[in-house]
């Protein structure tokens, strides 16, 4: 692969030649990344740019390198620009060629995403630039530590911090009888044409496509699975079976019941427009991607790979998870709880939310006394050195937050966040450890419900190098009664299909412990802080359960 | 070792860059401990910076040696 790498304090040209060996390259995507003249209704002028150079260099060719081994990549161009900007002009330019448009596109999203959380490069208004101590540095989206943990997240931030800090854990080759539900890492391209050769749909004769005899010599039969090449001259014909490879290519197959034999001769009655043949390379050719990298790989994308013979793909790893439930009024499911105590529900509502997901699950509880609760981890030490993701589930007690925070600062986690401005699920911790993540997830089971949704599948999908879940936009199917809050809320409702609108039922719940909505929720509707209520018919996002942890 | 300060560091140090003269080799944790004596400012900064030896990113258990190039990167915001 080419690179070409510049810091440039001038400004960036306005055109560039496309790079790239003429004859390699299928796509040439260009990107520019503009000062914008406006943020948070506020007027921007100019930033100013600062670069760490030789390391920036640096970074930005390994990244490129790195993202360029699942992304096939010619030949790149990264131009970034230092100093003061004015509004409107380009800060960076990014050029990548490509085999294919996909590969390109791909690149080019993941390598800016990277660049903003890897690459030294910062910004900061320029108003006050070089003048004042001080002065506002801008920290991007999705940077480590951006803001002090204890600060409430919107939803979309939290989601930005989770999808930016799980990085996807390296990729391992598996055999397709267990990679059902794998994230696929490598995008799988035909490795010739399908089908390789012409065949017939139609038991029949094959004669040239341009032969306009009417009487012909049979001169050869092939069955279904028989190989045997030769040309045809006008006049012959050669008996074929459906599906059977023809001969040579130009040819066309007049169907048995068009024709009548007379021992070697053939008397075709009738030709119809069709010429019964499935072309080679008709369905795939060669070279042609044939499932992405980043597919969560279902029954049909493995039957794909066997068909091309690619038995062992490069997939995401099986997850490791651990999950503890705390509190000292839980008891298990099949004990009769005392004045005071619960049983513990939550363990098997983890169990079967992660099903969606190829990993492996190991629970166990964690006493309220700090002391005995890291005495009990580290009973579980190996499990959670190895697990990629930790989850602890709350207690119901007043100081939950605290202990979840603490203990998971006491293993090494750095906490993210540890509120997010959300009805239910506002206690919810993110924390991580090098490529491990954490969640403290709020006691009650429609918080855990909420956070596994919306964070959790997130975080999941990210480390398997998947597409995390998505908002979608839908249409309320009565109308949804609230009193106004302060937060969004993301609320349990029942999506049903209606001429391909999906038309959200919303589900009643009066607490955040009310879980008896929980039956019937398949969405979560998104509503909008300070919301009373919503209109029959109302345009709303929600998130969609089923195609989330269903098979993909 | 030479250390160099971007973005807001520099507002923090008050300076670009400092020579830091260390008998033997830091670790991690001895590095913190001899900037933040001279630059207590740092503090507030610490839990988001990364360290980087080299022109490349510091693993947690790196060791900083005297003919080192070490930076202190807050985060970044490229692009």
């Amino acid at each position: 692969m080419e690179i070409e790498i510049q810091l440039t304090d001038r400004p960036i040209a306005e055109k560039f030649l496309s790079p790239g060996q003429p004859g390699a390259v299928g796509a040439w995507l260009e990107f520019r990344g503009v000062v914008r003249g406006e943020e948070n209704g506020r007027t921007i002028r100019a930033l100013e740019y600062e670069a760490y150079p030789e390391m920036a260099g640096r970074e930005i060719r390994r990244l490129l390198q790195e993202i360029s081994a699942r992304h096939p990549c010619r030949a790149a161009k990264v131009i970034h620009r230092v100093g003061v900007i004015p509004a409107g002009e380009t800060a960076i330019y990014v050029g990548v060629a490509s085999p294919h448009r996909g590969e390109a596109i791909a690149l080019l999203a993941e390598f800016m995403d990277r660049l903003k959380q890897d690459v030294p490069i910062w910004k900061r208004g320029a108003r006050n630039a070089g003048l004042r101590p001080g002065a506002n540095w801008k920290t991007a989206e999705n940077v480590p530590g951006r803001r002090p943990a204890l600060q409430p997240l919107s939803l979309d931030e939290a989601r930005a911090e989770i999808r930016s800090r799980s990085r996807p854990l390296p990729a391992v080759r598996t055999p397709l009888a267990e990679a059902l539900g794998r994230v696929l890492r490598e995008t799988i391209c035909a490795p010739e044409d399908l089908p390789p050769v012409d065949r017939s749909t139609r038991d029949g004769y094959a004669i040239r496509a341009d032969d306009a005899s009417k009487t012909f010599s049979v001169v050869d039969t092939i069955h279904a699975a028989d190989w045997k090449p030769r040309q045809l001259e006008s006049g012959e014909a050669v008996r074929v079976a459906t599906g059977a490879m023809l001969p040579c290519g130009g040819l066309r197959v007049v169907m048995q019941e068009h024709v009548k034999r007379d021992g070697d001769k053939l008397h075709v009655v009738r030709r119809e427009n069709s010429t019964n043949v499935r072309l080679r390379g008709e369905e795939v050719r060669q070279g042609q991607p044939l499932v992405s990298a980043g597919t969560k790989l279902n029954a049909g994308a493995l039957a794909i790979l066997a068909t091309v013979g690619n038995v062992n793909p490069p997939v995401s790893p099986r997850l490791r998870i651990l999950h503890f439930t705390t509190g000292d009024e839980i008891v298990t499911p099949d004990q009769t709880p005392k004045p005071g105590q619960i049983r513990d529900s939550n363990s098997i509502l983890i169990r079967s939310l992660l099903q969606n997901f190829p990993c492996d699950v190991e629970q166990g509880h964690l006493p309220e006394n700090f002391e005995a609760a890291m005495s009990e981890i580290a009973a579980h030490k190996p499990g959670i050195e190895s697990a990629g993701v930790l989850l602890v589930s709350g207690g119901a007690s007043v100081g939950e937050k605290d202990f979840t925070r603490a203990l998971l600062e006491q293993l090494g986690f750095e906490i993210v966040f540890s509120q997010i401005n959300l009805r239910p699920g506002r206690p919810l911790i993110f924390g991580v450890n090098g490529p491990r993540v954490a969640f403290g997830l709020p006691g009650n089971p429609l918080s855990h419900f909420v956070c596994f949704h919306f964070a959790v599948a997130t975080a999941l999908a990210c480390l398997t190098g998947g597409e995390p879940p998505k908002f979608l936009r839908g249409q309320l199917a009565e109308k949804l009664d609230d009193k106004p809050c302060p937060r969004e809320t993301l609320w349990p409702a029942r999506l049903e299909w209606n001429d391909a609108t999906p038309r959200l039922h919303p589900l009643a719940w009066a607490s955040s412990g009310d879980i008896t909505c929980l039956t019937a929720a398949n969405a979560l509707v998104r509503v909008p802080a300070n919301c009373a209520s919503l209109d029959d018919g109302a345009k709303v996002d929600f998130l969609p359960m089923a195609a989330m942890i269903g098979g993909g | 070792m030479r250390v160099l300060f971007f973005a807001q560091l520099k507002d923090a140090t008050g300076c670009n860059a400092v020579e830091l003269a260390a008998a033997s080799p830091l670790n991690t944790p001895q590095l913190w401990t001899e900037l933040l004596q001279r630059f207590p400012a740092l503090a507030a900064h610490r839990p988001n910076v990364r360290l980087a030896r080299n022109w490349e990113y510091a693993a947690p258990d790196a060791i900083f040696a005297d003919n080192d190039e070490v930076a202190l990167l807050p985060p970044v915001s490229g692009g």
